[in-house]
């Protein structure tokens, strides 16, 4: 399957922090999450991906082509809303409208205001008026109506209400069905990329700990849970981590199917993309 | 490039109305022979352009700019031109009414010295944008004011201290030798000016990580 986006040893550092050798990949009409807890390295991955941040090491490519050389055919096609508000918020809807209208070849005016009129944003309000909510919502509406064919979306649906979310997920599938597009979207809310994502990459501490199918991570991994005994005979190679609560284990598996062959361990809990993240985070090895 | 331009545009249009009222003031007073304010209108334009660094750096602007199609080189390019497209236009909107205000009070200013007046004002802003817009994208807008402050101040210490004794003469004589070609000359000092400081900003802003 043709890639999209490839990120191959991308490395960075910081004073505090570093990026090691991050690799993953995008296939075409895919939607990848990419999760991690705060500080885990995704908006630097992010950064890196759109020449925001400059001195790193590794290799980039969008569409096939380097995301530095060829950076004003690749923007082109690439959709962003970046993890922190970034329209100026003496501006309106129009004077975005008429900015963009300028830098983008393809862009859609019809398209842009039937999402203003979509979301209920008013096209002559200055945005310092909108709510947190409605800010997200115009950044989503600029990043959809020059029809990329990538988007890069860090933290799309934070500070959006339930209805809203659920009302901007359904833009996002909708968006992949036409053209083969992706998306590469960074989340806090993982229930949001449970429906959604057909991959998850998952970032800790600067390093990739996992890039798998969403399927194949909620139907193939588990959590079993058990008392101190059963744990003691689990072999190490069966299980990924575990956690020890107040009453009993959690611990986290691979495959479900091959440890219930071979272990006689009643409770195996379907796993959630929190419960991952909490146990590949907090867990012991 | 145009969009971000119109981007700027449109964030200072409350300022045009300042920039309007200004150029009514400079007409009124123009017609009435008070003092002639000409000057300060193309470095209001820098002025108001300098605020919109502001607006962008407030509200993260840099950083997505970048995400657009040749983002980084656009986004230098577009302040410069359009710091010039507005200095320009002030510029000769303040020239014609120079011209008819010279033209209705017979008794005034030649027309050689309204041009000569608006050249040098023309100049002296051109020289204030390439120095501080390098320095802006380099240290940001809050940092390049004080700098600008302290160097002004220092210069002025430091001219003050020197001024008696240095002699003159010899600068006074070169300069009538150049006199014949003092406007190609300042000309061309302009533009090498203002296309060096775009390219030491270009090369900032090319290095910058948000």
């Amino acid at each position: 399957m043709e890639n999209i986006l490839e990120v191959k040893n991308l490395c960075k550092t910081y004073d505090n922090f570093e990026l090691k050798n991050v690799t993953f990949h995008l296939p075409k009409g895919m939607i990848m999450g990419f999760i991690g807890e705060n500080g885990a390295g995704k908006t630097t991955t992010i950064k890196a991906i759109l020449d925001i941040i400059q001195s790193y090491r590794g290799e980039i490519t969008i569409f096939g082509l380097d995301n530095r050389k060829e950076e004003g055919r690749i923007k082109e096609d690439v959709g962003v809303v970046l993890d922190d508000m970034f329209f100026p918020e003496i501006l309106t809807p129009n004077d975005i409208h008429k900015t963009m209208k300028s830098i983008y070849q393809n862009w859609d005016t019809k398209m842009f205001y039937d999402y203003l009129k979509e979301f209920s944003l008013l096209p002559n309000k200055q945005i310092k008026t909108f709510s947190k909510g409605m800010r997200k919502k115009l950044e989503i509406a600029t990043a959809l109506s020059h029809h990329p064919k990538l988007l890069i979306l860090d933290e799309p649906t934070s500070g959006l209400d339930p209805v809203a979310r659920a009302e901007v997920i359904e833009i996002f599938q909708n968006f992949i069905e036409k053209d083969d597009c992706s998306i590469l979207l960074s989340s806090h809310i993982t229930t949001d990329l449970e429906h959604i994502a057909d991959y998850i990459t998952f970032i800790n501490q600067g390093e990739i700990v996992l890039s798998k199918t969403t399927d194949e991570l909620l139907n193939k991994y588990g959590i079993v849970k058990c008392t101190e005994k059963e744990f003691r005979q689990i072999h190490k190679e069966d299980y990924i981590k575990y956690k020890k609560t107040k009453y009993e284990y959690e611990v986290l598996i691979p495959n479900k199917k091959s440890f219930q062959e071979k272990y006689d361990i009643a409770v195996i809990d379907k796993i959630t993309l929190d419960d991952l993240m909490v146990l590949m985070i907090k867990g012991e090895e | 490039m145009i969009g971000l331009m119109k981007k700027d545009f449109a964030m200072i249009k409350s300022n045009f109305k300042l920039l309007g009222v200004l150029i009514i003031v400079y007409t009124v007073m123009g017609f009435l022979g008070e003092m002639d304010i000409s000057f300060i209108l193309p470095f209001m334009c820098v002025m108001i352009m300098i605020s919109t660094f502001s607006y962008d750096n407030y509200n993260k602007w840099d950083a997505y700019s970048i995400t657009m199609p040749n983002g980084r080189k656009n986004s230098v390019r577009s302040k410069y031109l359009a710091t010039l497209a507005m200095t320009f236009a002030v510029s000769f909107i303040t020239l014609l009414l120079s011209f008819l205000i010279s033209y209705v009070r017979t008794e005034t200013i030649p027309y050689e010295q309204i041009l000569v007046t608006m050249f040098g004002t023309i100049f002296g802003t051109l020289l204030v944008l390439s120095f501080m817009y390098p320095i802006i994208y380099k240290f940001g807008v809050e940092k390049a004011r004080i700098g600008i402050f302290l160097i002004v101040f220092g210069l002025v210490i430091i001219g003050s201290f020197l001024l008696p004794y240095i002699d003159f003469s010899f600068l006074a004589k070169t300069l009538s030798f150049l006199e014949d070609y003092i406007l190609i000359i300042l000309v061309a000092i302009a533009i090498l000016m203002v296309y060096g400081s775009y390219k030491i900003s270009e090369r900032i802003f090319r290095k910058k990580e948000f």
